[in-house]
């Protein structure tokens, strides 16, 4: 069988999710050896940009009108399109004020000159394009994301993590920071697959997986508040990484804090 | 039953003795609040005045994530039991979490056998202690807050010394090789451990009536508690990781990079996940939140007794202490009960 042909790009993000594949280096050999690596220009530049891909593997969120015109351009090229990190599943930090308008936020953070270049609410891939495979994390873990190139090699998509951080946190036999400490952790509702690694180091999870399927927001929200935290409190810590997914969104929220 | 005295002050020598049986794990405080059974370097960090761990005794037995076979497309596959794990001494167990592996070995060691768990069990001496309840205890009222069987050794504090019981001969050979620290039970100890027995069981802040509560679930299966219940419930899954008798599991593949190879692994999981009840064809049997806390409650306090006599809770308070939205097992069986509402 002949190698798939992929491509990594990147949209408006920090590249870290990219980084990632270079920091694989244990399994960079493998990595090489099992795909036909055609673009990915944060390892080489000269790629082939015209070829039509496998596999396309796409960070960043769509934050700008070229972003979109990429997205679109690659979804085309590729039969499988992947996001990885939390910025193209979720929207990511570049989403984290999407309640204001983006010209005001422009001009908020860049003053008049900022007029030079366009943007758009930032939103997930998904909003825009099919996104045939979703690998969150802020970065990704690289054990996912190589379950996730194995899988795809196997014809097969990975089973990633349906559950919360909770689970991951007490398997490893942590200590509850929410019980214990009284402080604002968002596990309970965030997607696993970090083993935990925040509460492992002693500090709350702050979301950066994005919300698990079926996370009962209101309930968060209310046990948050009833630990002596404000709206604003939750609602920051809330809509700092996936401010645009659909259980976040604050008509349900206020619904919550209201219950 | 053979039972010898202990004194207190001889308790950390006592513990070296049993080092030869295998690696000894102790519970330790790992926080303000919480303890876990793990291995010490010194003895003085042993934490015996500790009420429950974080993780039962399951995580030794049945570990959160294990890897059950190897396999690859050329050579087939080969299990993994490790031959090579080193046999343990569990110290300072408490009578709910003996209770809690009882009621593993009825799942994993019935009619069929577990090897990955029985290859561990088998291993795992327990030598058990005894406790004085705090409010999160309700041992008393599922008959798991004394243990007849289900232990090496077993030490009650009787004051200056403790109690000792032999439950297997592993026990007395263990107690053989601290010959010199024990000596024969004399009438004040007798005298001791019967009001130690008084003090226990005044000690309950927390009881329950689980007679008939099959009968009463069954009754009350719409009950609005499940709905209320439900909209608290985050599905987190902290309940059944620190329950000592959830033994579900989630089975699944990882693979090489290369190909053709890879390693079938299990990994704890909980009936209150979303996708526990997911069937092929995507059919949920339990998609709401209200169903699955109301299948957990059934499985524990219902379907466990008509299969095996008995409910699978231990009493052991993890589930009400560690829960994040407080939902409180014994508010919600006086619920059902209707001996209070909420």
């Amino acid at each position: 069988m002949a190698k798939p042909k992929v491509g990594t790009y990147g949209l408006t993000g920090c590249a870290g999710d990219q980084l990632v594949i270079i920091n694989c280096e244990d399994e960079l050999l493998e990595i090489a050896g099992a795909l036909d690596i055609k673009s990915f220009s944060m390892a080489a530049s000269g790629g082939d940009e015209d070829c039509p891909l496998d596999i396309v593997f796409v960070e960043g969120t769509v934050v700008q009108p070229e972003d979109e015109r990429v997205l679109r351009w690659l979804r085309e090229r590729a039969e499988l399109l992947v996001a990885i990190g939390t910025c193209a599943v979720w929207g990511g930090l570049p989403a984290m004020k999407n309640e204001m308008r983006p010209e005001e936020l422009r001009m908020s953070v860049y003053g008049p000159e900022g007029n030079t270049f366009q943007c758009v609410s930032p939103r997930p891939l998904s909003s825009f394009v099919k996104v045939d495979l979703a690998i969150p994390g802020c970065p990704v873990e690289k054990e996912q994301l190589l379950q996730g190139v194995a899988s795809l090699l196997h014809g097969d998509l990975p089973q990633l993590p349906t559950y919360a951080v909770c689970t991951d946190c007490k398997m490893a036999e942590y200590p509850c920071l929410l019980v214990e400490q009284g402080w604002l952790c968002l596990g309970p509702i965030t997607e696993a697959g970090c083993k935990a690694r925040c509460p492992g180091y002693g500090r709350p999870c702050i979301g950066c997986r994005g919300p698990v399927q079926d996370a009962n927001i209101a309930s968060e929200v209310q046990v948050l508040q009833e630990k002596g935290f404000t709206w604003l409190d939750i609602q920051n810590r809330l809509w700092t990484f996936a401010a645009p997914a659909e259980s976040l969104k604050i008509d349900f929220l206020k619904e919550g804090a209201n219950a | 039953m053979k039972m010898v005295i202990l004194p207190k002050e001889s308790l950390p020598e006592f513990i070296g003795h049993l080092c030869p049986f295998g690696e000894l794990h102790v519970p330790v405080k790992v926080s303000e609040k919480s303890y876990a059974f793990g291995r010490v370097n010194d003895l003085s960090d042993i934490e015996l005045n500790y009420t429950r761990t974080i993780l039962p005794l399951k995580k030794y037995v049945f570990k959160p994530v294990d890897v059950m076979f190897n396999f690859c497309a050329a050579t087939g596959y080969e299990t993994t039991v490790e031959e090579t794990d080193a046999k343990r001494v569990i110290f300072g167990v408490h009578p709910c979490d003996i209770h809690g592996l009882k009621i593993l070995d009825l799942v994993f060691g019935g009619k069929y056998v577990d090897g990955y768990y029985s290859a561990r069990r088998n291993k795992a001496a327990i030598v058990g202690m005894d406790c004085i309840p705090d409010e999160f205890c309700f041992c008393r009222s599922t008959g798991t807050d004394f243990v007849d069987t289900g232990f090496d050794l077993f030490l009650s504090d009787i004051g200056a010394s403790y109690l000792v019981r032999v439950g297997t001969s592993l026990g007395d050979d263990m107690i053989r090789a601290a010959d010199s620290l024990l000596r024969e039970v004399q009438e004040q100890d007798r005298q001791a451990y019967k009001r130690r027995s008084t003090q226990r069981r005044e000690s309950f802040q927390t009881e329950v009536q689980l007679q008939e509560l099959p009968e009463i679930m069954d009754l009350e299966y719409d009950s609005e508690v499940w709905r209320r219940v439900g909209d608290k419930c985050l599905s987190c899954g902290t309940c059944s990781m620190v329950c000592p008798t959830c033994y579900c599991y989630a089975v699944f593949d990882e693979l090489d990079l290369a190909g053709g190879s890879g390693r079938r692994q299990r990994r704890w999981d909980s009936c209150l996940f979303k996708d526990y009840a997911l069937v092929a064809g995507g059919h949920n049997f339990r998609p709401d939140r209200d169903s699955r806390i109301k299948n957990r409650y059934f499985h524990k306090q219902r379907g466990f007794v008509s299969q095996h006599g008995r409910p699978s809770c231990v009493g052991c308070g993890r589930c009400k202490v560690y829960c994040l939205v407080g939902i409180d097992i014994v508010e919600v069986i006086k619920e059902l009960r209707s001996e209070i509402r909420v």
